[in-house]
């Protein structure tokens, strides 16, 4: 692999690394579980690169590498030591822009979410990420009505997690 | 307003809480070993394809073959080497046509059948395996058998009666068979460890289309 290639790609994967750092906050509960998943997504990301045309987007393509690798590739690794908590990092740092029943309210979505299986929690991060419907059904694979589907269902499933 | 738009704003702010790694941080985890699942099942298939040929090489000593000639079965046995390592060859290239197929720039659903389908040729190659044993096993027994019967003159005290052939017989099917079921068993231990998660995933994902 030439320098070229290597230099166009860190530079790139610098741009857009928020998409891999957010689907490793949907995916793990603590600082280092994120760290090994990011750096599973990054490594198969730069083995992927040489067959990105650049005929879509690098965002786009970074989309489904990233998250295939966390549905599909990543193998969890058992841990001895829990390191904090997301949670106590998260809500310490944004305490004074809500007030605290919203905040409240905020804790128990992330909560569930947390609590979702793989699929939902991909549909999930799409859908927080703004992509429509298309796009989800084209990087998971499935139809458009079964996103359309399976989106509302994963919303019922949000709102009995939140209200048992 | 929707509690998932609601996260959806809030997941907008978060966005400059996230971590921030330098170039140089990145360049150097590029060339970090990976450990996902793919890599793992090529190196336990490809363990799996060559503990077969392994195990044939390491038990066929010189004894062995003088042994086979004795009972005037090595023609029989060099003909299922030669079959079994031609159908070797074709799992062995089955299995490589479909681990090519993985890619990461596919779809979900795709990238995890693809994957299934790579595992499932290690899986038939495994049964094939257990099966051609078996028979192999069963074929040169029932040939040695035969042969021992041609060469004993009877009334010899080799000769078993009839409950004895029982014993023997039924004791050699029950070794076999706890032997091949101990195989597939680990086979079966290994598969699960490897893909349970996958499978659950694309039962998911594909729930829908079979309601």
């Amino acid at each position: 692999m030439d320098k070229e290639l290597e230099h166009q790609f860190v530079t790139n994967l610098e741009k857009h690394q928020n998409i891999a750092h957010k689907i490793c906050r949907i995916y793990t509960n603590d600082k280092d579980a994120h760290n090994d998943l990011f750096q599973e997504i990054t490594i198969q990301l730069w083995k992927a690169y040489p067959k990105f045309r650049g005929d879509s987007k690098f965002s786009t393509w970074m989309y489904r590498v990233a998250l295939n690798t966390a549905i599909t590739l990543y193998r969890k690794k058992k841990r001895r030591i829990r390191t904090q908590d997301y949670d106590t990092v998260h809500f310490k740092i944004k305490a004074e822009e809500y007030n605290d029943e919203v905040e409240q309210h905020l804790k128990l979505m992330y909560d569930a979410v947390r609590q979702l299986n793989d699929i939902d929690k991909a549909l999930v991060f799409l859908y927080l990420e703004d992509k429509n419907y298309a796009e989800i059904s084209d990087t998971l694979g499935i139809t458009e009505v079964n996103a359309r589907v399976k989106m509302n269902r994963v919303k019922t499933k949000l709102k009995n997690l939140i209200n048992p | 307003m929707d509690d998932l738009d609601l996260l959806k704003e809030d997941w907008k702010k978060q966005e400059k809480n996230l971590p921030h790694l330098s170039y140089d941080d990145l360049y150097k985890m590029i060339w970090k070993k990976s450990s996902s699942i793919v890599k793992w099942i090529f190196i336990i298939s490809i363990l799996e394809f060559f503990l077969g040929a392994f195990l044939n090489i390491l038990l066929a000593d010189k004894d062995y073959w003088d042994n086979l000639e004795k009972f005037e079965i090595k023609d029989f046995i060099i003909g299922t080497y030669i079959v079994s390592y031609l159908i070797t060859f074709y799992f062995i290239f089955k299995f490589y046509k479909n681990y090519r197929r993985i890619s990461t720039t596919d779809s979900a659903s795709t990238l995890m059948k693809n994957i299934l389908k790579t595992r499932k040729t290690v899986k038939y190659y495994i049964g094939y395996i257990l099966i051609s044993t078996a028979l192999v096993t069963l074929a040169s027994f029932y040939l040695m058998l035969r042969h021992h019967a041609l060469t004993t003159t009877s009334g010899e005290n080799m000769s078993f009666d009839t409950t004895q052939w029982f014993i023997f017989i039924g004791g050699t099917l029950i070794a076999l068979a706890v032997l091949l079921g101990v195989v597939w068993l680990i086979y079966r231990v290994i598969y699960g460890i490897l893909l349970k998660r996958l499978l659950k995933n694309y039962k998911e994902l594909k729930k829908l289309e079979m309601e």
